[in-house]
């Protein structure tokens, strides 16, 4: 027995001797990069377009694998990824706001503080667009139309919950009216739907309309200045509406990373911004880029969640 | 609208695509011919297996099993009286007798020439309507969808069969299975236990594995089956070149068989077995000697096999228009169009028209490879299949089907709830209650209930909304028809009777 303790000690000293050596010069084997969607969506492809960067910039040979973990709006895998081992080896992507919405709506095992940080790198903000039958054509019949008949205005949107819905409630704070929300499952049958007219009014992401400016009135972006996607297209705060809202996809490990793989980690990611063939390839893969790292990220994360609570708070969606 | 169907030619024609096809349809022969597999079962054991293909590649498999297995099927129909596949069944009225007097290889010929008209007449039907088709989608929002979910569920009628409560129970069943998951609009979990896996509801190619692949490959090991008797040189097999005048006068037989086939496939609800016993009954009413019916007629094995095979591309007509598939085939097919990320609706035809046409393409070349390949080189050998050791075969496929559903999400999870659904699938099999039913439930109640509350909320609660425009006005003239007209005509039938009585 004696002999069997003395032994298990040994070999856990080796063991933290050899995972301190692992630190040291992190990263010495695959990391792997939990995606909560099938191969092929949108945030499946931002990390793949990621990964070859990332690899270069920790550089040393150091390799990053994709493993999709899909299902349930991407609980499940962002669930693996906040109760992976905190070593720097298990990263996950994380969608704003919809990872921090699900805590808030159902029961979720994780919570804010279950991660590590790493950076926001994709912020695909929403549009306003209307119908061509609708006749609304400029944001001010628009919202002239809503104040004179709450609820007569039809909104297409994807699932409650997520970067749409939001964007329609601060839209309702700002103007002070209310609109009729009609949910479509994802935001292609939404898009259809308003191209055939069934709904007047719909929010989407701006990567999602690109294509398909002709046939829908875009109306509006909710950034703080012009997007390089759509350079024509006016933000709502040139039109004197202070509307700033998108989805977000990132990336976080689980909490408690040594800080050794952290500070890698963070400065790959910060460097993603000033890489042109990385500004390229998420250009052709219609991901509207924006680096945000490490404790900054993490206040976007807490301010996103803080809005989501009180929407619930409010009117819950569910 | 129709020259971006000549663009995608040449796609469809490079090896690999060209290939796939070729290889679709000798493997959808072998399928179909083998007693209890079916092109449902043989396209969802393939669907997992075609993600690291290239989407032309996968779906021209698709394409030439199902075109392939509606063939397949009637070589045991004629050789042996067992239907191959459930589409196969009218086949056997007239094949087997002809077999009998020695005339079984002609009986096969006629069926392969016939399939392959019946697949080209469908290809071509699909090429010409479900582009003009999917430019009017649009005008479909939710309350049109709702009513045409509801005009499918209807037609679940037609396949009820001898026990209609049976029907109702295994559609009702279907129904139930739709409802699993995250409510589609406030997102509440429904019967998800407390699973994450479950709240994306049960997908699709999940259950029709477990559903239509694991209860008759059980079939496959419980029952022995004799076949000695079965070889090519009681066939009585002539060149098809020689045989070919000889079905000459089976024109007119092609021509209804074919319409009767296509719109068929393009209605909700019915498939291949209905078309054939469709198209059989009124060939027969117009043929002039319908007493050699039954007793070996060939022009009867013409008639089943044009209109089995007339359903098959037809049947994507709604499914790739409006995203709505009518048939079981169609729905695990579009389930193999979304794991390449196309989502099927008006935007298909916009953003992947390559893909779209060079699919409809794969239809057509695959009906016409049928009649190469089932015609003229392999009836005979395709005849010895009958001879394989069918517990090596039902092992091969249970592994590929463990392995495939495995594959679909890289979880044991969707195993379990497979062979969970394996499990309802034989009882359901063993109490004679009607598989097709519990999958149009599924697909169909889905839709109905997404669709009736997105058109709820657009009107406001107004259930005056759905019906509101000439569309759905339509839809909903057409459901009432399919409901009342199967009464009204027993109705007028039984006072016909009471009238000769008197």
């Amino acid at each position: 027995m004696l002999k069997f303790i003395s032994k298990a000690v040994l070999a856990g000293t080796v063991l933290l001797a050899a995972g301190a050596a692992e630190a040291a010069d992190y990263p010495d084997k695959p990391i792997e990069v939990i995606v909560g969607f099938d191969a092929g969506g949108g945030t499946d492809v931002m990390a793949r377009t990621v990964a070859p960067f990332i690899e270069k910039y920790l550089g040393d040979g150091a390799s990053v694998v994709i493993k999709n973990v899909p299902g349930a709006s991407g609980q499940i895998g962002v669930t693996q990824a906040a109760n992976a081992a905190p070593d720097g080896y298990t990263l996950g992507t994380f969608n704003l706001p919809g990872m921090m919405a699900r805590t808030i709506d159902r029961k979720s095992d994780y919570d804010l503080d279950s991660f590590t940080y790493l950076a926001n790198v994709v912020n695909d903000p929403n549009v306003i667009v209307t119908s061509k039958a609708s006749g609304l054509d400029t944001l001010d019949k628009l919202i002239a139309e809503a104040k004179a008949n709450p609820g007569s205005v039809t909104v297409g949107m994807s699932s409650l919950g997520g970067d749409d819905h939001f964007a329609l409630i601060k839209l309702q704070n700002l103007i002070g009216t209310e609109f009729t929300i009609v949910p479509f499952k994802g935001s292609a049958p939404a898009r259809t739907a308003l191209m055939g007219g069934h709904v007047a009014m719909g929010i989407l992401n701006i990567s999602e309309v690109a294509k398909f400016r002709d046939q829908l009135n875009v109306l509006g972006v909710a950034l703080n200045k012009r997007s390089d996607f759509a350079p024509d297209l006016p933000t709502f705060k040139e039109q004197g509406l202070d509307l700033v809202n998108g989805a977000m996809r990132g990336f976080i490990a689980p909490a408690g990373l040594p800080d050794d793989a952290k500070s890698k980690l963070e400065m790959a990611f910060s460097k993603l911004k000033d890489d042109p063939d990385f500004l390229k390839a998420m250009k052709d893969t219609a991901n509207p880029v924006e680096v945000v790292t490490g404790d900054d990220f993490k206040a976007m994360t807490k301010d996103i969640y803080d809005l989501a609570k009180k929407v619930w708070e409010t009117t819950p969606w569910n | 609208m129709y020259s971006e169907l000549l663009h995608a030619l040449p796609e469809v024609l490079t090896f690999a695509n060209f290939m796939a096809v070729i290889v679709g349809v000798v493997a959808g022969i072998v399928v179909g011919a083998m007693p209890g597999l079916s092109a449902t079962m043989a396209i969802s054991v393939l669907v997992p297996f075609t993600f690291g293909m290239s989407p032309l590649v996968a779906l021209g498999l698709m394409a030439g099993i199902y075109n392939g297995a509606m063939y397949g099927g009637a070589i045991p129909a004629v050789l042996l009286r067992i239907p191959g596949t459930p589409a196969a069944v009218a086949t056997t009225f007239d094949g087997y007798p002809m077999a009998q007097k020695g005339q079984g290889g002609f009986a096969l010929q006629v069926a392969v020439v016939s399939s392959s008209i019946g697949g080209i007449a469908s290809a071509i039907a699909l090429m010409v309507l479900a582009p003009p088709l999917s430019r009017v989608t649009l005008l479909f929002g939710p309350s049109e969808v709702f009513w045409v979910a509801i005009f499918g569920l209807a037609s679940i009628i037609f396949l009820l069969g001898g026990n209609p409560v049976k029907g109702l129970i295994s559609a009702c069943f279907g129904v139930f299975v739709s409802v699993i998951g995250s409510d589609p609009i406030f997102g509440n979990d429904r019967f998800t236990f407390g699973q994450l896996e479950m709240l994306d509801g049960i997908n699709i190619v999940i259950l029709l594995v477990g559903l239509y692949a694991l209860p008759p490959v059980i079939d496959l090991l419980e029952v022995p089956l004799k076949t000695d008797g079965v070889n090519g040189s009681k066939l009585g097999t002539e060149p098809i070149w020689r045989a070919l005048p000889r079905m000459k006068r089976f024109w007119k037989t092609w021509i209804r068989s074919s319409i009767i086939g296509i719109w068929i496939g393009i209605l909700p609800g019915a498939g291949g077995s209905m078309a054939a016993f469709m198209s059989y009954n009124e060939a027969r009413r117009a043929s002039r000697t319908p007493d050699t019916w039954g007793n070996g007629e060939p022009e009867g094995v013409a008639a089943a096999e044009t209109a089995n095979n007339a359903d098959t591309a037809s049947a994507l007509i709604p499914a790739l228009t409006l995203g709505i598939p009518g048939t079981a085939v169609a729905a695990v097919m579009l389930g193999g169009l979304l794991i390449h990320g196309l989502q099927p609706g008006p935007m298909l035809f916009r953003e992947n028209p390559d893909i779209v046409f060079g699919f409809m393409w794969q239809f057509l070349f695959g009906a016409i490879l049928l009649v190469l390949l089932g015609g003229s080189l392999a009836t005979n050998s395709f005849a010895r299949l009958l001879n394989l050791p069918r517990p090596l075969l039902g092992s091969v496929i249970i592994v590929l089907m463990l392995i495939g559903v495995y594959s679909i999400h890289g979880r044991m999870f969707d195993v379990y709830l497979m062979l969970l659904f394996g499990a309802i699938g034989y009882v359901m099999d063993k109490l004679k209650f009607p598989l097709p039913p519990v999958v149009l439930g599924l697909i169909l109640g889905g839709f109905a209930e997404e669709n009736l509350r997105l058109a709820l909320r657009i009107g406001r609660g107004d259930w005056s909304i759905l019906f509101a425009n000439v569309t759905s006005l339509v839809i909903v003239a057409l459901t009432v028809a399919v409901i009342v007209g199967p009464m009204i005509k027993r109705l007028l039938s039984k006072d016909g009777k009471t009238a000769e009585g008197n």
